[in-house]
């Protein structure tokens, strides 16, 4: 009975610590937003981004600059790859911990807008820094809830000297999709069995969006509404179906097998494939692929609409319940119209949004990031608007890329794979509205 | 009847002693484990995509699941068939590695340290990585095909193919499953080997008649584990293959963390959770209810 009572008060206070822990920290995260000002006039940004190492670096280099410069603002830096950074922000929004800045991408920029979780920075006073146009493109219902941070774009490349080896017409810069599947044929009779002029992406869907868009006929979700053009769908896969046939484009498996801009297994840089797309944020690594050889750029194939696209495509955006958010905007303007900061940054964001900044690293660009200026010029001409899958079609795009698949391995009909995508695609229309 | 109470109070005691030294595990199974699967539940009957609040759908996700969902009907197959596979593989093999490393020979610990090594890093990214490189079209597997003039396929991106490469890295994986198995040989009496020796029973027969019976608990046991471990597989397909190409390897564990994690169906990822854990229930009882009649127990007495 003695040796009872520790026991049970170890137990006890055991369980009441525990609990005042557990409790103290519910209550923390619940009461104090993640900036609470640790002084009044210190300010601390928690700033998210996703991206790859050298990213990583120039911007912790000059989120210090500013922290230099500005007395009292300070940053808690995040940053991870683009796969983990998706999976991560809507779990700190389930949380409503958000980060006072985070980058955001134009394909998931909507669905955070639509519940109200980025502010409104229409009234930041953005001229001289970023062309008018540029920002009335990437307003969603006629307000800026993303800071444009560079240009990006989708044209193509192919490797010259691998085309003129085997006496192929080069392609042309705004050539017709019929011009293309022309390319394609021609080159079939002139290459060896093991090179390939394209490749069969009939399992991406964007790459079939291209092609209807082209032609005029909207996206596939326009306006929320499910907009696949079946003639032209069919007529799309029917000629690929025939360029498999034929040997024109890589065998199913072989195509599976590539994973773009991996040096390993990409089919360009291989030299299996001679031409492909490429977009502008890619070219540094595109240019890797293929070292020695000599890469030129072309338009997309366009059509009586134009082709690809040339947009900016990331941004940073600021959380609506930040405590921060006339700091967040005074950073953000400085962070893409700085001189200093653009030269520590160069292109680890793609090509600079703000001309100035551009023009003062232009003689240190590298042949990669000078590929992307090309890039960038030969999508302008004739480009449409960039069009992202609306939030609730996740489903519909992964079922496009397996159904797609299943044809590439005769597994299904083009009609079966249709009707899938019929019904998959009514779900996402009715999830969106 | 004094004494008894007494005695039941010493029960007691001994019981807190017992909560207080596994109160950090304890905490952590009912904030991190238990809290977890009770929200689970609850999510499972709502629709949740983290950036809005859920909102109760009933048995919604249940009826859609089971009533419309095409890819539901699809990784079930897989994985069954993975299951039905990668299990009996996965234990064939690893008997035999045991019962070859159960003799006597100079040098053997070294061996077992040798086979065993592969499994401490089996299940890991790294491996699943080296696994797609080695089935790629230009892999190890395809060279060595070459040799003998047999043109390779894409082995990782051919749906006939794809999921039998994911059995094989699963049943490659069979250190753990093994070193049980060995722990069990080994406890098996020299004795009956030898009288049956002197009977003149052969190898096949006293594998049959000893080894197997007096194994049986093990097999058991790495049957059920090998069973739930398999119906959870998640790695090497979200590495190697990604469920593609064309789903052929897309594993039920894959799909629930799509939902999840890529569409933002949180609900209904939920759901999946709630009927995968039903589905490993049922079949680990109907495994214990079927051990009656091939489980030999020595402490029972025999048969």
């Amino acid at each position: 009975m003695k040796t009872a009572k520790p026991w049970l008060k170890m137990l006890t206070t055991g369980i009441l610590a525990s609990a005042l822990v557990i409790s103290g920290c519910s209550s923390s995260k619940s009461s104090e937003s993640p900036n609470t000002p640790a002084a009044a006039s210190e300010k601390n940004l928690k700033i998210m981004w996703w991206g790859s190492d050298g990213r990583h670096e120039a911007t912790n280099k000059v989120l210090d600059l500013y922290t230099s410069k500005n007395e009292g603002i300070k940053f808690t830096p995040e940053f991870t790859a683009w796969d983990g950074y998706w999976s991560k922000l809507p779990t700190l929004s389930a949380s409503r911990t958000l980060p006072d800045v985070m980058q955001m991408d134009a394909a998931y920029i909507e669905s955070y807008v639509k519940r109200g979780l980025l502010a409104d920075l229409s009234d930041l006073d953005l001229s001289g820094i970023v062309d008018e146009s540029v920002l009335e493109n990437v307003k969603i219902d006629g307000k800026l809830y993303g800071i444009p941070l560079s240009y990006n774009g989708q044209a193509m490349v192919y490797d010259k000297a691998g085309l003129e080896q085997y006496g192929i017409t080069l392609p042309q810069n705004n050539w017709t999709w019929e011009d293309f599947f022309n390319f394609a044929r021609e080159a079939r009779t002139k290459l060896p069995n093991d090179k390939y002029p394209i490749d069969d992406l009939r399992n991406i869907w964007e790459w079939y969006q291209f092609y209807q868009t082209s032609k005029g006929l909207g996206p596939i979700f326009k306006d929320g509404k499910f907009n696949l053009d079946k003639d032209t769908w069919m007529e799309f896969n029917n000629i690929y179906a025939e360029f498999s046939e034929k040997g024109i484009v890589p065998k199913a498996d072989l195509q599976l097998s590539s994973k773009e801009n991996d040096p390993q297994t990409d089919t360009f840089a291989k030299g299996r494939v001679l031409l492909r797309g490429s977009s502008v944020g890619s070219a540094t690594a595109v240019e890797a692929l293929l070292p020695n050889g000599d890469i030129q750029v072309n338009s997309y194939p366009i059509g009586t609409a134009g082709g690809g696209w040339a947009q900016s495509t990331i941004f940073f955006s600021i959380n609506a319940e930040s405590k921060s958010i006339e700091e967040a905007k005074q950073f953000l303007k400085w962070f893409i119209s700085d001189q200093e900061a653009g030269k520590i940054l160069g292109t680890t964001r793609g090509i600079p949004i703000n001309s100035e900044v551009l023009g003062s690293i232009e003689s240190t660009l590298t042949s990669g990031e000078k590929l992307g200026i090309q890039l960038l010029d030969a999508a302008k001409t004739n480009a449409l608007p960039f069009y992202p899958a609306p939030a609730g079609a996740e489903d519909f795009t992964a079922t496009y890329k397996s159904e797609l698949e299943s044809v590439m391995f005769g597994q299904i009909t083009l009609e079966q794979a249709y009707e899938t995508l019929v019904e998959k695609g009514k779900v996402a229309e009715s999830n969106n509205s | 009847m004094f004494g008894k109470k007494i005695g039941a109070k010493r029960k007691y005691e001994h019981n807190v002693a017992g909560y207080v030294f596994i109160s950090p595990w304890l905490l952590g199974f009912l904030l991190l484990t238990l809290w977890p699967i009770i929200q689970s539940f609850y999510l499972s009957f709502t629709q949740y995509s983290l950036l809005d609040s859920p909102t109760w759908v009933g048995t919604g996700n249940y009826e859609a699941i089971f009533q419309k969902d095409r890819l539901f009907v699809k990784s079930l197959v897989v994985t069954f068939t993975f299951v039905l596979f990668a299990v009996p593989i996965k234990l064939f093999f690893s008997l035999m590695v045991a019962m070859l490393l159960n003799r006597d020979l100079k040098g053997m610990s070294l061996y077992r340290t040798l086979i065993y090594f592969p499994s401490l890093i089996g299940g890991s990214i790294a491996v699943a990585a080296l696994w797609r490189n080695m089935f790629g079209l230009d892999g190890y597997i395809n060279h060595i095909l070459s040799w003998f003039s047999i043109e390779g396929i894409g082995w990782v991106s051919n749906p006939k193919t794809a999921l039998s490469t994911l059995i094989l890295l699963s049943a490659w994986q069979f250190g753990s499953t093994m070193v049980i198995f060995l722990a069990g040989l080994k406890q098996i009496p020299r004795d009956l080997y030898e009288s049956a020796s002197v009977d003149g029973a052969g190898l096949f027969r006293k594998f049959y008649n000893i080894t197997i019976p007096m194994l049986s608990p093990v097999i058991f046991f790495n049957l059920v584990l090998g069973i739930i471990n398999a119906f959870q597989m998640f790695t090497s397909a979200f590495v190697i293959t990604a469920g593609g190409p064309a789903n052929s390897t897309y594993m039920y564990v894959l799909f629930l963390y799509e939902k999840a994690f890529k569409q933002f169906q949180m609900g209904y990822a939920s759901a999946l959770g709630w009927i995968l854990l039903l589905i490993i229930g049922v079949l680990t009882l109907i495994n214990f209810v079927a051990s009656k009649y091939w489980v030999h127990y020595e402490s029972d007495g025999g048969k």
